[in-house]
């Protein structure tokens, strides 16, 4: 079941995606769950709200929403048109965006793909074909088959730490190594991190 | 109700017709009332694995666009009473039929099914899309090649995406003796990499070859491996607790007169 409300960051603040097919009363559930649990981390009103795909809102629903958001300490800004689809599509991959690191608990099969600015850490394999890139650290608890970029910004002390490193590319900062071409299968942790200008691969501490 | 299963791969040419064609019959001969849907429109094939093709009138096309009643598609299998086929059209193409319009069509079949088993055409576009919207459950079909496992991996991530978890894994044209030497991707390499459940596996056969070109399921065979493969398949999918077959290498007359006098 998919959420009706996406949190989404972005450099203008807080992005709100609500989905208005939901039932309205679910939305608003949703969001306080959401919101209770972020604590005090949208409070003081740092956070500026918009509220896309909202054409069909009425405006007692926009009241009941700003009278939360208040509650929240959240500053209510616009109501944007956006296609909840493709942005929720694009976001829910990194919904946790607001927090350091991302926790990603599934397997990353072919053409799944997770961007995010700080350190990712994956409990599941990343499988040949799929992506990951982070601002910070790439942990995979698992095996890593697919394309790894730590650091991603240009963070070169950003290392990428896999149970079993069989990354097809390694991408730290803007470096980028490939895979031998005949691959030993090794029988411990790995890390890869930037040493003199080179990716070097030696065991994970 | 009854329940809806796609078979699908990503990869083309790896035995999803086959396959949907093979445990489709399989049901039937159990004496299930079953459906096969081809969703390859405007490149169907089922109905020529079948053996139905002359009897096509209507097709899936015609009952969404309601030209016909779904009743009036659907195409009695020549041998088993139990089995019918809606076939594809072959005149359109993947965009004139869309997922709700699947999903309605595969509740509707439901319920006068006990199972309705879709073919889905290759690929990650509409075609698939439209034949996975209405399934309960997926049948992913590989082959051991690296390729064909790729494939499915990035399908069984899209199925995830839609809310279909847990499919379970067909590998199909195992052949034994080249596993043994090292040639060919074993089964557990193929299942760490997936990690889904192993549904069964069909060693090549050349049967198969034959039967599809006559327009008869191989399931229906006595003698062919692959046929009982496919019946333990189908033994499965109901619930029985079926081992998976020892692939005896068809190595030459010596071993096998060895294996004789050992046993």
């Amino acid at each position: 079941m998919r959420d009706g409300v996406v949190f989404k960051g972005s450099k203008d603040g807080l992005q709100l995606v609500i989905d208005m097919a939901t039932d309205f009363d679910v939305i608003i559930n949703q969001l306080k769950s959401k919101l209770e649990a972020a604590g005090e981390f949208f409070a003081n009103g740092n956070a500026v709200v918009q509220v896309p795909s909202a054409k069909d809102m009425l405006p007692e629903q926009q009241q009941k929403l700003v009278a939360l958001f208040d509650e929240y300490g959240l500053v209510w800004q616009d109501v944007k048109e956006c296609d909840f689809d493709s942005l929720a599509d694009d976001v829910n991959q990194n919904s946790e965006e607001e927090s350091n690191t991302l926790i990603i608990s599934k397997t990353l099969r072919n053409g799944q793909e997770v961007v995010h600015s700080n350190s990712v850490v994956i409990i599941g394999d990343v499988n040949p074909g799929a992506k990951v890139i982070a601002g910070g650290d790439v942990t995979i608890n698992g095996t890593c088959r697919g394309v790894a970029h730590a650091g991603a910004f240009g963070d070169e002390t950003a290392t990428i730490t896999a149970s079993r490193l069989l990354a097809s590319q390694i991408r730290i900062a803007g470096l980028i190594s490939r895979s031998p071409d005949k691959l030993d299968i090794p029988e411990y942790a790995e890390t890869a991190r930037i040493r003199d200008g080179v990716v070097v691969i030696e065991p994970a501490r | 109700m009854g329940e809806v299963i796609v078979i699908t791969s990503g990869k083309g040419g790896v035995g999803k017709t086959t396959t949907t064609a093979n445990i489709g019959t399989g049901f039937a001969l159990l004496g299930k009332k079953v459906v096969l849907v081809d969703a390859d429109i405007g490149l169907r094939n089922l109905d020529v694995v079948m053996g139905l093709e002359n009897r096509i009138v209507y097709d899936l096309v015609d009952v969404t666009d309601g030209n016909c009643r779904l009743k009036q598609a659907l195409i009695r299998d020549k041998r088993y009473e139990t089995l019918y086929l809606l076939p594809a059209a072959q005149t359109r193409d993947k965009n004139a039929v869309n997922p709700d319009q699947m999903k309605q069509l595969c509740q509707e079949l439901a319920q006068d099914f006990d199972y309705v088993i879709i073919d889905c055409p290759a690929g990650i576009e509409q075609g698939f899309r439209n034949a996975i919207a209405g399934a309960d459950r997926a049948i992913i079909v590989t082959t051991p090649e690296v390729s064909a496992v790729r494939d499915a991996d990035r399908i069984i991530g899209l199925l995830e995406s839609e809310g279909k978890h847990n499919p379970k894994l067909i590998v199909n044209r195992i052949r034994p003796l080249m596993v043994k030497k090292g040639d060919m991707m074993d089964i557990d390499d193929i299942i760490e990499i997936l990690a889904v459940d192993l549904l069964g596996i069909i060693p090549e056969d050349e049967y198969i070859v034959i039967s599809t070109n006559r327009g008869e399921p191989a399931v229906a065979s006595p003698v062919s491996l692959a046929s009982t493969a496919y019946k333990n398949i189908v033994g499965r999918l109901m619930g029985e607790n079926i081992p998976l077959m020892t692939l005896e290498t068809n190595d030459g007359f010596f071993e096998r007169l060895k294996r004789v006098f050992r046993f």
